[in-house]
């Protein structure tokens, strides 16, 4: 089976902003791939790339096989794309408006199933302006799976749930993967992506920093170890950073050390200690972050792409 | 494109225009405004103004006497025809692309010419409500006189491209609305003083030259004039400029309006301006 989505290259750029960064990426069909990222980090301009809202800079791009900026049309039949906002028509109910969506498509699902399946059969005649936060995201999913689509888009389908929420829509995603369409869902939530994806990818400015499953992230980032002590005033760093560019110094003067080789940096920090009579070395600390915290650390929202989008947009 | 594709898309405009007209029909603002406001003008005007107008000095003898109303009617129903699409086109349009309704709409198969003849057809039923509404309460109230045979023939062309005409022009003018909120006020500007030049409260004779041009650059002018020759006796052409009805150039610009609209509709309209 051919892949679902294949890309060589893809590069976009907003003025002086490098929004995704020469991106490869195959995701096998069947599959549930979640792009996990901080904000800003490209994950929604890649994603509209793909669905046809955004124009490339460079590189090549086959989603299912058609081109999503010349064959948009086409692509439209065969996938469901749910957005980061969600806007229902006020005026509308559930049925109407998933009435009005199955008629798009070739081979559409029973609206009263896609009620059930999102758990919307209670409020099918309530009026758009009447639902809440979470049954409009219930109804945006209904809308995205009615054509019975090949494949799916989710653009952070949970973002601004509370903890309950989160996990009724997970629930309702695992609905619509288990019926064999190809879902790529973006998410900033490191436990949304390791719930619903068989595959990971992690993006960071604009490229893959990582691909794989959620053991594999595991391993590879809770491979650092970071030695870290306070600093007694008055001795010279000068010779130890040359050796030491990953050196930090927190607000409060501690410095820390991450590397893969913490016995033999340990040693050196000792021996470099001890030339200089100093017994003990003050709050010595080596330890090992686990992957939510590594992840946290990677979280620091840039805000600069955010408004690159923002600006391109109008 | 096969005629399969064409059946499509004629299929799915119709009930793009189906969900639309539900949509404004739940709209109590809308329905008032764009939909009952030209009704409630004639109501008012004809109750208020009861004259009857002048007959122009070169129609001779034996020319009836018009009431106000039997003017006026031709005028606010140029406004219904060329205004309600304008005014619902444009606001809920620009709307919908501040909103992200139409990126959504956007991502399904509806083709763009749906797209596009469900606004039209939206537009036209409810400019022909409003025109049945007017006819019954202008022949009931005011003593209308209803227009003979080739008078609702012009009618019917008039609608029929003054309609997709103010569609174009409101899908056009969201390019220049700068947020959802400015959209009613960036739309009644032009819109009212349009009204004001276009020969529907006063005359077009009454006006300086200078303006009566900038109103012939615009659809509602042609309108008007061309619903005067369906409602005044012949012998009015006379009060017009030309002393003709001009409904030749009143078809070829409303032609051109809707063919150089619909193109700068499609080159320069955004699906998505939520960002």
């Amino acid at each position: 089976m051919p892949p679902a989505i294949s890309i060589k290259g893809v590069t976009k750029r907003y003025g002086p902003v490098t929004a995704v960064d020469a991106v490869d990426l195959e995701i096998e069909a069947g599959q549930v791939y979640a792009l996990l990222g901080p904000n800003g980090a490209g994950k929604t301009t890649l994603i509209e790339i793909l669905e046809g809202y955004r124009q490339r800079d460079a590189g090549d791009v086959s989603v299912l096989g058609y081109d999503p900026q010349r064959q948009r049309g086409e692509l439209n039949r065969r996938v469901g794309i749910v957005l980061q906002r969600s806007t229902p028509m006020e005026g509308l109910t559930p049925r109407e408006m998933l009435n009005f969506s199955a008629r798009l498509y070739d081979h559409p699902m029973n609206t009263d199933d896609a009620l059930e399946l999102v758990g919307l059969t209670e409020h099918a005649d309530r009026r758009g302006s009447k639902l809440s936060g979470g049954q409009k995201r219930r109804l945006d999913l209904a809308t995205s799976v009615i054509g019975n689509p090949d494949l799916i888009f989710l653009d952070e389908p949970t973002t601004g749930f509370d903890a309950t929420a989160r996990r009724q829509a997970w629930q309702v995603v695992r609905g619509l993967t288990e019926r064999g369409a190809t879902v790529i869902l973006t998410t900033h939530y490191l436990d949304e992506a390791e719930h619903l994806a068989q595959k990971i990818g992690l993006i960071k400015d604009g490229r893959i920093i990582f691909e794989g499953d959620i053991a594999g992230l595991r391993r590879e980032m809770e491979t650092e170890t970071r030695i870290s002590w306070q600093p007694p005033t008055g001795l010279d760093l000068s010779d130890l950073l040359p050796e030491w560019s990953d050196l930090q110094q927190g607000a409060d003067g501690r410095l820390s050390l991450p590397t893969q080789t913490p016995t033999l940096h340990l040693a050196r920090l000792i021996d470099w200690a001890r030339e200089r009579g100093l017994e003990e070395i003050p709050e010595l600390q080596v330890e090992r972050p686990d992957l939510e915290e590594m992840y946290l650390e990677l979280v620091d929202d840039s805000q600069e792409l955010e408004q690159a989008e923002a600006t391109e947009a109008r | 494109m096969s005629a399969a594709d064409t059946l499509r898309t004629a299929r799915l405009g119709f009930y793009y225009m189906l969900l639309n007209l539900k949509t404004i029909y739940r709209q109590p603002a809308a329905l008032f405004f764009v939909v009952a406001f030209p009704i409630l003008f004639l109501v008012i005007f004809s109750s208020l103004l009861t004259f009857e107008i002048g007959i122009p000095e070169q129609a001779g003898a034996n020319v009836p006497v018009v009431k106000f109303s039997q003017y006026f009617v031709a005028g606010i129903m140029g406004v219904a025809i060329f205004g309600t699409s304008f005014n619902l086109l444009g606001t809920s349009l620009a709307i919908q692309q501040f909103d992200g309704t139409l990126k959504q709409l956007a991502a399904t198969p509806l083709p763009r010419a749906s797209f596009f003849l469900g606004l039209v057809g939206t537009a036209l039923t409810y400019t022909f409500l409003q025109l049945v509404i007017m006819l019954i309460l202008g022949v009931a109230a005011y003593g209308i006189d209803l227009p003979d045979a080739s008078g609702w023939l012009t009618l019917i062309w008039i609608v029929l491209l003054g309609v997709p005409a103010g569609c174009v022009l409101g899908i056009a003018i969201t390019k220049i609305i700068p947020s959802a909120n400015a959209a009613p006020a960036v739309i009644q500007a032009p819109f009212i003083i349009l009204q004001f030049i276009s020969g529907v409260f006063f005359t077009l004779a009454s006006l300086p030259t200078w303006l009566q041009w900038v109103a012939g650059l615009f659809p509602l002018r042609w309108i008007a004039q061309g619903l005067r020759s369906v409602f005044l006796p012949d012998a009015y052409r006379y009060a017009e400029p030309g002393m003709n009805w001009q409904l030749d150039i009143a078809a070829i610009v409303l032609a051109i309006w809707i063919v150089v609209g619909l193109g700068l509709a499609v080159l320069t309209f955004k699906w998505d301006r939520s960002g």
